[in-house]
């Protein structure tokens, strides 16, 4: 099937999946967020059962597959009684993965500031709250952009485990999973989907070095 | 001979009591007892490990102490909050690896303290800060990131920092120590003018000339404690102690 | 004379007073008992829908199901490594073509990196799996699996192998040039094994993402653990609790291969890492 031929007949469906993509994309990539500056704030409070609580939570969702997650979600907890949609599930399984990377990086944002400049704060009469939100903060984003731009790109590409669950609309590839179940959409249905993603890719990408590029300090 | 006279009428700005500290096993201060009193530079030297920098730090509490007392202006310096920091604003620090706020200019650097800590108005403490970094001669630096400016620089921005709070007192722990050679002459010189201006000041430092011609009071320490307390001139030309008599041989040979 | 802490993790706290030593034995007080009440939250749950019942949990005292996981572990392993091998034989020729003199070879190389990079795992396991066939091309299920996993990371690989490639000093070059060697033999004995050292555990920590890309060989009906997890459950009919061991099983060998990676590139300072191009896949 032709490029042509081939969007005259799913144009619509392409155009829904790459919206449902994103929509994914950007809901995922905020729960990420959330839950990793939480994480984090965990990590690094005094409190040592809550440290532990916050890195034992890095390690299994940094290393559980996403495909093991999904299945938990969607085909187990309903056996504990804990029934959600398939969106609900794709949307906390690729949440929660990226919440895991997302703490990841934060903390070695905060482990770029060099521990001299916390002491000079501290000599200079900075409460922790001021030290925190002047020094410590803005230093660990502006070294976080470029990883966060990256898991932005990496959470898009988790949310293809959306294709393991029949959603609706589908997402860019569980549509091609579609598309060649039901026609012979053959290379053309995976390179328009493939394309699609690229082009996001590279899009974020850009913004996030622009941003980078902006924001990062030199030591 | 008349400034020491004059100096015994001072009041105490820092005081310390039998001081001790450990590093687990460790004896890094065995009670130390000193005295700083305003207008006052002493200069504390003394072979690595000898607890001289520890010393200079426990001072602003950047290291806890075991037991003991510092009292910075009659007041014992508290242990935690708001009253540390206080507290800790009065006194100034100058490090060794100068520790400017990376993500903040230089003007910025300057005005942080002040206008955060201190509650200045933003437009008063910038025209300070311009008046400080155009003394120490930084000032045509002040919109650059940190990193920009050289070690020697970056220093002197140090500086200003500190006395952007008005300190007491400032303490130096090795200002020069991370220093290429051709840069500690600038930053030495605006520590001299300081010292003239009558700030109170301790430091420790490896700069022996710069020792001898600058300070009140040179302290010795070794393995924890001071083992010697004198006028510069007393101290480098008749060492009282064997230990001071090497330690002034071993750096001679460098 | 500094304290021995170098973790910015502890420098943001002072050494506690009475105070701050009062709250926060409150703190981690409260703390215990909300992650108490957390985890009987949990156990209830699984108390009131019965899963807590011997029949699900007392297939993990069989032999029998250790070996049938076991199997399926080994195939996983089988795949993961198979994988590894093709991601990295891919990765070198990208890198060698992102490296190399000709800009066109640049080119295509990095239009090829970015693209591998930019698309899920699956879209290429669903290429192999589903597009392939149409053309007549037949795979093993084996090679349904390791081709889409290996293709998929070659990218990130590629950047890591360019990455330690750089930072051999350019020294290593010019001695080799005044011994006479040649472009390719500088490269080959000289620069990239060098290189290799610097990015081992850079290799490692992609090769969890591997391991997890591996789970998706259920969708080809290759035997993996996911699969036979899969059959364990119609046999005894034991959803929630195969499901979690196989979760937790996932889990820690990733978490292993991550402590190898860190334990490397803490014993060779000189090591690179990857931090910034490694990222989740699912």
């Amino acid at each position: 099937m032709g490029v042509e031929e081939l969007l005259s007949q799913f144009g619509g469906k392409y155009a829904q999946a790459f919206r449902m993509t994103w929509r994914l994309t950007i809901l995922a990539f905020s729960i990420a967020l959330v839950l990793g500056v939480a994480v984090t704030v965990l990590r690094v409070s005094p409190i040592k059962p809550l440290r532990l609580f916050g890195d034992i939570y890095v390690q299994i969702f940094r290393n559980i597959p996403g495909a093991s997650l999904l299945i938990i979600l969607v085909y187990a907890f309903p056996y504990l009684n804990l029934v959600w949609s398939y969106f609900t599930c794709v949307l906390i399984a690729a949440g929660l993965i990226p919440s895991a990377f997302c703490s990841e990086y934060l903390m070695s944002g905060i482990n770029t500031i060099p521990i001299g400049q916390i002491e000079a704060a501290r000599s200079i009469g900075m409460t922790f709250t001021q030290m925190i939100t002047k020094v410590v903060i803005p230093q660990a984003l502006r070294a976080s952009v470029l990883p966060l731009t990256n898991l932005l790109v990496s959470t898009m590409l988790t949310t293809a485990i959306a294709s393991q669950v029949p959603l609706n609309p589908q997402e860019l590839t569980g549509l091609v999973a579609y598309i060649n179940t039901h026609a012979v959409g053959g290379v053309t249905a995976f390179f328009i989907s493939a394309a699609l993603y690229c082009a996001s890719a590279v899009v974020i990408g850009r913004i996030g070095s622009l941003i980078d590029r902006k924001v990062r300090i030199r030591r | 001979m008349e400034k020491k006279n004059k100096m015994q009428d001072q009041l105490p700005v820092i005081e310390l009591k039998h001081v001790d500290k450990h590093y687990g096993q460790l004896h890094v201060l065995k009670d130390i007892n000193l005295t700083v009193r305003r207008g006052e530079v002493v200069v504390i030297i003394g072979p690595s490990g000898s607890g001289k920098s520890t010393l200079c730090r426990t001072i602003n509490r950047l290291e806890t102490i075991d037991s003991g007392e510092i009292l910075i202006t009659g007041e014992p310096l508290p242990k935690e909050g708001k009253d540390l920091a206080r507290l800790r604003a009065r006194v100034g620090m100058v490090f060794q690896s100068f520790n400017l706020f990376a993500h903040k200019t230089i003007l910025d650097n300057v005005t942080l303290g002040p206008t955060d800590v201190l509650r200045v108005p933003k437009a008063k403490a910038r025209e300070e800060a311009m008046q400080l970094l155009k003394r120490v001669g930084v000032d045509s630096q002040a919109a650059k990131l940190p990193a920009k400016l050289s070690g020697g620089q970056q220093q002197r921005v140090a500086i200003a920092r500190s006395l952007a709070m008005h300190p007491e007192a400032i303490l130096f722990d090795e200002p020069t120590s991370a220093l290429d050679p051709e840069m500690i002459g600038e930053v030495l010189e605006v520590m001299t003018e300081l010292a003239q201006e009558g700030m109170t000041m301790v430091m420790v430092t490896h700069e022996m000339n710069f020792a001898r011609r600058v300070a009140d009071r040179v302290i010795f320490m070794d393995a924890g404690s001071i083992i010697e307390e004198n006028s510069p001139d007393e101290f480098f030309d008749h060492p009282a102690t064997q230990r001071a008599k090497d330690f002034l041989n071993s750096i001679k040979d460098h | 004379m500094r304290d021995a802490r170098t973790n910015i993790r502890d420098a943001l706290y002072e050494e506690p007073g009475p105070i701050t030593k009062r709250y926060t034995a409150v703190g981690t007080a409260i703390s215990l008992a909300a992650l108490a009440v957390l985890a009987a939250a949990v156990v209830r749950q699984f108390y009131i829908n019965g899963q807590l019942a011997p029949r699900y949990w007392t297939i993990f005292f069989r032999w029998t199901t250790w070996r049938f996981l076991g199997q399926g572990l080994l195939g996983t392993l089988r795949a993961a490594a198979m994988a590894g091998v093709v991601t990295f034989i891919l990765g070198f020729i990208l890198m060698t073509g992102r490296i190399c003199n000709y800009r066109i070879l640049r080119l295509i190389a990095t239009a090829i990196i970015d693209f591998v990079r930019g698309v899920p795992t699956l879209l290429f396991i669903y290429f192999f799996f589903l597009v392939l066939p149409q053309l007549g091309i037949r795979l093993d299920a084996f090679w349904k699996v390791t081709l889409p996993v290996g293709i998929s990371a070659c990218g990130v690989v590629a950047e890591v192998l360019r990455s330690g490639v750089n930072a051999v000093p350019i020294g290593q070059k010019e001695a080799a040039y005044s011994l006479g060697m040649r472009e390719t033999g500088i490269f080959l004995k000289v620069v990239f094994p060098q290189a290799i050292r610097y990015v081992i555990p850079a290799l490692i920590s992609e090769l969890v993402i591997v391991v997890k890309d591996t789970t998706f060989a259920y969708v080809v009906n290759f035997p993996d653990l996911m699969q036979n997890a899969k059959v364990l459950i119609s046999n005894y009919d034991a959803m929630l609790s195969v499901y979690l061991v196989v979760a937790v099983i996932y889990i820690l060998i990733n978490f292993l291969l991550n402590r190898l990676s860190d334990t490397i590139a803490k014993q060779r300072p000189r090591t690179l890492a990857a931090a910034e191009l490694k990222g989740p896949t699912a």
